[in-house]
């Protein structure tokens, strides 16, 4: 007799894979990607190409050594590498920029047992601690090419600063104002997320309401226009669609997820207008990565049939 | 209740390429081996076999008598001669079985006779003599789920023709072809159990039968066509329930405590058949499909017959068979070999070829809440993997018991969204498995 597959159900799949899930991630970032070499020239390239490839190189290595499973196909890596890359600005030095992605693959993901383990966000967590080390390179929003200002810095540094030159909304929509290498170009950042949301890999919900969280209270406390500026400005598009949108440091289940959502745009909007920090994008995302347990546990249903 | 939208929304690829085939009575096999047990494990009950070998039986005469509420009477589905009563084991479930050779003529029993029964009583009596069972699968005594009308009134009657699941047609053509006798189940319940709403559940994908359904009924207030969307798992107790009442059967409760029966339609037309023509239950439609067979079909079959004569009727397997199914490609059930039985709750005869059976390797959970968002009762898997990975029993049990695996109904959405291809609900009915276990050993709730 032939040999049959005995197996419970279901006997079909959906086709779904986690690979499949990171190269729709990689295409939604290319055009912030290609955006960011536009606008900064040839060196946003390197540096992306700086990130990726130490990225997926210290995966493969750490896998070696610690004798694991190669797990670089699955492209994770790649996602950590272009996030982080996209989080950096052009004028960071490529060792600075390998190292902090060297520390977000090892350190934040593959020591607490690689995809699916961390419990922060490897691109974030990586930003952070090159904040931290580096203040003056990274932090410090390169202008993009051709733009003239005597200072580089950020569309939110000169928000409420009197008499400062503001880009136009146009110029802050397209990405011609100072900042991170991904983070500048919302345009780009709009079609990913039109595509993330086309392929279904992330929802409406979490980018929605961190972004509406901000803006809203933006606008109670300054008004219109700077509320659209606070929106555009810095890395809130970024952060919201492909940072708060990650599966492992999110929470599971949708309510929780809206939660996790509006605590980001809480925690963003009291930075960057109560604190000294320019930005809180990044710090509001691994605060509310560290809560995304207890989400979960705050906003658990009764199952169907259940008690 | 906090959920309220239509609780499944799993859209899943169809296969009913047999839609549009009008089921076809299969050659009358050399032989057929009954079992005498619904073979599912939750009921390890079997009938008394009342024949011996050697006896002549003829189609519709009792060879088997149930000895309680699981069992059914089994009646012989060919005439011919008892040539064994044998062990039968398939999946988890084993007993015994009946063999009969075929003489070839079907000759019918002349005992049976056309019931009249004239109250309730006696009505769940002749229903229990048909030996018709619920025919989507969970093959319980149909009588058995009626006499619930003994205690409680059954106002409403949810006629369940969903048929969710990836490649059956076998209630479609039901509806189809035999609406008729759909018409005088419904007067049946009607008349003895006293039931005044009948909802007949149907999947927007089989509109034809909406249709002629609609038409049938259109005079009668009594009964509401309802078209469900085509969302897997549609057709699932709970899930039909809630979609098409609003009702939920809540922890402990029983559905009829509602006033709700839910009746597979083909075990609906079954039972009525009963009652125009006195043959008791001893031949269905199946649906036989998938990609290893070369002429799928629907087709009238005899209990007891055997895949390889199934498929036979098919014109044979085109392919190496990979996997053998009893029942669609979502909650069916592998079988062992091609000398498989046909069995009264057997709705379908799925053959994969090896290339579909391919199975692809799980990776790590990466924790994007597919499985939870799918869950049509609301349950989240991956706490479930959670719990099955701790190494200490009484932890395992209490977080299972918090994130109450044993609602589950085994599905099997949770894998089949799952990009990391985990087996998510076969991790679920290992739990559920583990956690009655442990709360047989710890009556006391494992506080100690």
């Amino acid at each position: 007799m032939e040999q049959l597959v005995m197996s419970s159900g279901p006997h079909i799949h959906s086709g779904a894979s986690d690979r499949r899930i990171m190269l729709d991630v990689i295409l939604a970032l290319l055009p912030a990607a290609v955006a960011g070499v536009i606008l900064f020239g040839i060196p946003a390239l390197w540096v992306i190409l700086t990130c990726v490839l130490s990225a997926v190189i210290s995966e493969f290595l750490f896998n070696l050594i610690a004798r694991k499973k190669q797990s670089v196909g699955d492209l994770s890596a790649v996602v950590t590498g272009l996030l982080l890359a996209l989080n950096l600005s052009v004028n960071v030095p490529l060792w600075q920029a390998a190292l902090g992605t060297v520390f977000a693959i090892v350190l934040v993901k593959c020591v607490f047992g690689g995809i699916g383990r961390n419990f922060a966000n490897p691109a974030i967590t990586g930003r952070v601690f090159l904040l931290i080390a580096f203040p003056s390179t990274v932090a410090g929003g390169a202008l993009p090419k051709g733009i003239d200002a005597a200072s580089s810095a950020t569309p939110l540094d000169l928000i409420g600063v009197e008499g400062a030159q503001l880009p136009t909304l146009l110029q802050m929509f397209l990405g011609q104002r100072g900042g991170a290498i991904g983070e500048t170009c919302i345009l780009a950042l709009l079609i990913g997320f039109a595509y993330l949301l086309l392929r279904k890999v992330i929802r409406w919900e979490i980018p929605v309401i961190f972004v509406g969280t901000v803006f809203l209270l933006s606008l109670i406390f300054g008004g219109f226009n700077t509320a659209v500026y606070e929106v555009l400005a810095g890395g809130l598009v970024l952060g919201a669609v492909f940072m708060a949108t990650d599966y492992t440091t999110t929470p599971i289940t949708a309510r929780a997820r809206m939660l996790f959502a509006l605590g980001c745009g809480l925690i963003t909007f009291a930075i960057r207008w109560f604190c000294a920090l320019p930005e809180g994008v990044s710090y509001s995302i691994l605060c509310m990565n560290i809560l995304a347990p207890w989400l979960e546990k705050w906003t658990r249903r009764k199952p169907l049939g259940g008690v | 209740m906090s959920l309220k939208k239509s609780i499944s929304n799993l859209k899943l690829p169809h296969y009913k390429s047999t839609a549009g085939m009008a089921a076809v009575r299969m050659p009358i096999p050399k032989e057929v081996l009954i079992p005498l047990s619904p073979m599912n494990a939750h009921h390890a009950t079997q009938s008394e076999p009342i024949v011996q070998v050697g006896d002549h039986v003829t189609v519709g005469q009792m060879i088997a008598r149930e000895k309680d509420r699981g069992a059914s009477h089994i009646h012989a589905s060919v005439s011919g001669t008892v040539t064994g009563i044998e062990p039968y084991t398939m999946g988890s479930g084993s007993g015994t079985a009946i063999r009969i050779e075929s003489d070839g003529k079907m000759e019918k029993c002349p005992d049976l006779k056309i019931p009249h029964p004239t109250n309730l009583d006696e009505f769940l009596q002749c229903v229990r003599d048909s030996g018709v069972v619920g025919l989507g699968g969970a093959a319980y005594p149909v009588w058995a789920k009626l006499s619930a009308a003994q205690k409680t009134h059954i106002s409403t009657v949810l006629v369940n023709g969903a048929e969710c699941e990836p490649f059956i047609t076998a209630d479609h053509r039901v509806m189809l072809e035999q609406g008729d006798l759909i018409q005088k189940g419904i007067e049946l319940l009607k008349e003895f159990m006293g039931s005044e709403e009948f909802i007949i559940g149907i999947e927007e994908n089989k509109p034809d039968a909406i249709a002629q359904l609609t038409e049938r009924f259109k005079d009668d207030k009594a009964v509401k066509i309802m078209p469900l969307s085509s969302v897997y798992p549609q057709g699932a107790k709970q899930v039909l329930l809630y979609n098409a009442t609003g009702k939920v059967v809540e922890k402990g409760q029983r559905l009829a405590s509602l006033g709700v029966i839910i009746i597979n339609v083909s075990s609906l037309v079954k039972m009525a058949e009963y009652f125009v023509t006195g043959m008791p239950m001893v031949e269905r439609i199946i649906t036989v499909d998938g990609s290893a067979v070369k002429e799928p079909k629907n087709l009238i079959v005899p209990i007891g017959c055997s895949v390889r004569d199934v498929v036979e009727a098919c014109g044979g397997l085109k392919e190496e068979p990979g996997k053998i199914l009893f029942g669609g490609a979502m909650m069916g059930k592998t079988q062992e070999s091609m000398d498989a039985r046909i069995m009264k709750a057997t709705n379908a005869v799925v053959i994969m070829n090896k290339k579909d059976t391919k199975k692809t390797a799980p990776s790590p959970c990466i924790h994007c809440g597919r499985c939870v968002a799918v869950c049509p009762l609301g349950l989240n898997p991956t706490a479930f993997a959670r719990a099955m990975e701790l190494e200490d029993d009484a932890a395992r049990a209490a977080l299972l018991q918090k994130e109450q695996v044993k609602v589950c109904m085994q599905c099997g959405c949770c894998s089949y969204v799952c990009p990391a291809h985990r087996p998510l609900a076969e991790n679920n009915n290992a739990g559920i498995g583990f956690l009655r276990k442990w709360e047989k050993e710890h009556p006391e709730g494992g506080k100690n």
